[in-house]
């Protein structure tokens, strides 16, 4: 029963919605989307269309089946993780790609279902804020490494280590570079980190603007043949871009090789959803089921194939600017997935005209803006420290996927740790001892006390267990067999709990 | 000193040594001769047999063929894509194609035409060409097609339609000898036939031959290309050449009846078609050429030394 409710959509907010805050929160949503729609398509290798198709239908489905303000549609580290794991299988681009990035979607999507069935939001708990930072900023890093050959007007590479792309573009920049292109993207780079400061909310559109204009001024003066700019092309929407995924042979070849990555993208999704959504139920929508956006997620990926759009995730900056602008309830989801179709319906003959420099420059700042000074300053002790720093170095130097899984093994290995330390707070009267124990007490944690415990077998010993909230079985016979053994030194253990 | 001598040819692994144990291995080989001969009829059954599987495998397959297999490897799938494209420019390759021309409306039935621009190539480039003046890829001219005869934007050169368009060509050319022209390579050109091209005439044997499918305003209708107008291949193009798009016309044109029109006739349609408006130049930027005749207009107007 409670899973039915879970799964049928919500609709109860329909009336508390404040409708005109929620209806300016869709519409600035969905102006910025579509720059980055348009970034993340080109990111995961399929045409633009596809990443404007996930603007609409997946924020639309998770919006109508979940319950919260949160805005999903396409996410960077999805759309990257997406073009990754198919690019081995066909040529980046080609029909065969764009079915293949389908199918996938399909498939995470349904190991999102399975998740949401497993109770799996349960999990999502011990991920720890230091990895997610770490996953964000990491995936910041990837970002301004793939911008580096679109910003550049560099045929695509591949290195070994993402500074290696950096390194070759400096070496050889004058047979390389387009200087008219860089110019492009260092104008929009230029732009979005100068408005940044007083335009926090939409300084991508603004960037995105002034770099239009001026590879408009190039490409006007110059033409296509002296300039070299490539532009985005025409963008065809369909109203209804109905799509069966086709599963043939082939397909079944490709999942069979995928499926550990097609699980990374799922635990990857599912984890920034629920990052977003943990911090909404603090922040905004205190009746927030987590159980039930994990659902959501996993049905609007896995339709999003027969929309014609990949699978998408919930969204950082798109949500906290729904946020700001007073979204309160999914109302504002469902209206930004109908604006996104009005705005890039009417701006379509101009979206032919949008340089690729530009959308590259787009990428760096949503790069920068994915490694944030203010998140990774508290970071800076001994425990998130380390795997914060950890996470970063996985992604960046080995791949996304593994650093997730990092990530995940070295939060809960370094929370093992901190939780086996026990406090003891030792102070005498006269001849008796008394030992004030603070934290879990089990086989991993035992050592310290044990070694304090035996090193006077004589003495009398008050053992204060009153700040232990757990104590296992291990941790009693420890107890037991001190107590014999003062017994036979002529001391004493009382076990108390003030 | 003769011992020495053949202890040295027949030390093992010499090559008289080889050659005494092989002596040896035929003789009680043929012993053993009716099961060698039956050896032999397999071995050759077997090579025939294989033979023939290869070559049936190394004979092109079809476009249909293709389409109807269940897995297609890369190389294929991208002939099949490049084809489409081919076909139906404007569907499968719509990102950047901008006129209502396909590349099968000048490259005819799919680039398979000897005389009507066949795009069995592959073998001819790189090469340089006086169009941009540099050494040009099979990738460069397939941009160049987009940007002036398709009137469209210049895809990348790893875009996949570039990339898809180039496998349908290295289909296309399969047995061509490379760094030699195939035959019927692009289009004939027509002799001197001693007389100017005269558009008015040409304008009426458009109107009386050619209007029945391009239309009386050259816009074309469905397969049908525009031949000029907005919707045609603008003025880069290198249909835009008298010669060569006599050479086309007399070729290929009309459909169904080619090679009716005189020399002079393919001359005075192709000399008229070219006086009509097209989409301009794209070598020269638009805002250029805007400032380039705001400029000489208020050279006109208040220029001193213009009379």
């Amino acid at each position: 029963m409670s899973l039915l409710r879970e799964m049928l959509p919500d609709l109860s907010w329909w009336r508390s919605a404040d409708w005109r805050r929620e209806a300016i929160a869709g519409w600035t949503g969905a102006l910025l989307v579509i720059p980055q729609a348009i970034t993340f398509a080109y990111l995961s290798g399929v045409a633009p269309e596809y990443g404007l198709y996930c603007a609409v239908f997946v924020a639309l489905l998770s919006s109508l089946f979940g319950n919260s303000p949160m805005v999903g549609g396409p996410n960077t580290a999805v759309a990257i993780l997406l073009g990754l794991t198919v690019l081995p299988f066909a040529g980046r681009g080609s029909p065969l790609f764009t079915e293949l990035v389908l199918v996938l979607s399909l498939v995470v999507g349904l190991i999102q279902i399975l998740i949401w069935l497993l109770r799996g939001a349960e999990l999502f708990r011990y991920f720890s804020p230091a990895a997610i930072t770490g996953i964000k900023a990491g995936v910041g890093v990837l970002l301004i490494t793939s911008a580096l050959e679109g910003g550049l007007g560099l045929s695509p590479m591949t290195t070994n280590f993402f500074y290696e792309k950096f390194y070759i573009a400096l070496v050889s920049w004058q047979d390389l570079v387009n200087p008219y292109a860089a110019t492009v993207s260092g104008v929009t780079i230029a732009a979005g980190l100068l408005l940044k400061k007083n335009w926090l909310r939409s300084y991508i559109i603004g960037a995105v603007l002034i770099g239009t204009l001026v590879g408009a001024g190039i490409y006007g003066l110059l033409g296509p043949v002296q300039s070299q700019l490539e532009l985005l092309g025409h963008v065809t929407l369909r109203g209804l871009p109905l799509n069966v995924p086709r599963i043939g042979p082939q397909h079944w070849l490709f999942l069979e090789q995928v499926v550990p990555q097609a699980m990374a993208i799922a635990v990857l999704g599912l984890a920034q959803s629920l990052v977003i959504a943990r911090d909404l139920k603090a922040r905004a929508a205190r009746d927030l089921d987590l159980h039930k956006e994990v659902f959501a997620q996993g049905i609007s990926n896995a339709l999003s194939p027969f929309f014609s759009a990949f699978a998408g995730s919930g969204s950082f900056n798109r949500t906290s600017v729904a946020l700001e602008m007073g979204a309160r309830t999914p109302a504002s989801g469902i209206v930004a997935a109908f604006a996104v179709v009005v705005i890039a319906w009417a701006l379509g003959p101009l979206l032919v005209w949008l340089p690729m420099p530009v959308i590259a420059g787009v990428m760096t700042l949503v790069g920068i803006g994915m490694i944030q000074g203010k998140e990774i300053r508290p970071l800076l002790n001994r425990v998130d420290g380390p795997v914060f720093l950890i996470t970063v170095l996985a992604i960046i130097f080995v791949s996304l996927e593994i650093g997730i899984l990092v990530a995940v093994a070295v939060s809960v290995g370094f929370f093992v740790a901190s939780a086996s330390k026990v406090k003891l707070a030792v102070s005498r009267e006269g001849d008796k001892e008394h030992i004030v124990v603070s934290g879990n007490l089990f086989y991993a944690s035992l050592d310290h006390l044990a070694k304090q415990l035996r090193s006077d077998p004589s003495t009398r010993t008050i053992l204060d267990l009153g700040r232990v909230p757990y104590c296992d079985a291990s941790a009693l016979a420890l107890f037991e067999s001190i107590r014999r053994e003062r017994q036979l030194y002529g001391g004493q253990l009382d076990v108390v709990a003030a | 000193m003769w011992k020495h001598c053949i202890n040295a040819i027949c030390e093992p692994g010499s090559l008289q040594h080889d050659l005494s144990r092989a002596w040896a291995h035929e003789r009680t080989a043929r012993r053993r001769a009716p099961r060698r001969v039956t050896q032999l009829l397999l071995i050759l059954f077997a090579a025939s047999a294989l033979l023939g599987a290869s070559l049936s495998a190394l004979a092109r397959p079809t476009i249909d063929e293709l389409k109807a297999r269940a897995v297609l490897d890369d190389y294929e799938a991208n002939i099949v894509f490049g084809y489409n494209i081919v076909m139906e420019t404007s569907k499968y390759a719509g990102r950047y194609a901008g006129s209502s021309l396909s590349c099968t409306s000048c490259h005819l039935r799919g680039g398979t035409q000897p005389d009507g621009f066949p795009l069995n190539v592959a073998g001819v480039y790189p090469k340089w060409r006086a169009k941009n003046g540099v050494r040009n890829g099979i990738g460069m001219r397939i941009r160049d097609c987009f940007l002036y005869s398709l009137n469209g934007i210049m895809p990348p050169e790893e875009s996949p339609e570039v990339l898809a368009v180039a496998a349908y060509v290295s289909y296309l050319s399969e047995g061509e000898v490379i760094g030699r022209p195939p035959k019927g390579w692009g289009v004939p050109t027509l002799p001197d036939t001693g007389a100017d091209p005269n558009p008015p005439r040409g304008q009426a044997i458009y109107q009386r031959v050619c209007a029945v499918c391009h239309g009386a305003k050259g816009e074309g209708q469905g397969p049908v290309p525009a031949v000029w107008g907005l919707n045609s291949f603008n003025a880069g193009a290198g249909l835009n050449n008298v010669q060569k798009l006599a050479g086309f016309i007399w070729a290929n044109m009309p459909m169904g009846n080619e090679r009716s029109l005189t020399y002079q006739e393919a001359l005075d349609v192709a000399a008229f078609i070219n006086l009509q408006y097209r989409a301009f130049d794209p070598r020269e930027g638009r805002l250029k050429k805007l400032a380039e005749r705001i400029y000489h207009r208020l050279t006109l107007i208040f220029g001193k030394d213009n009379p």
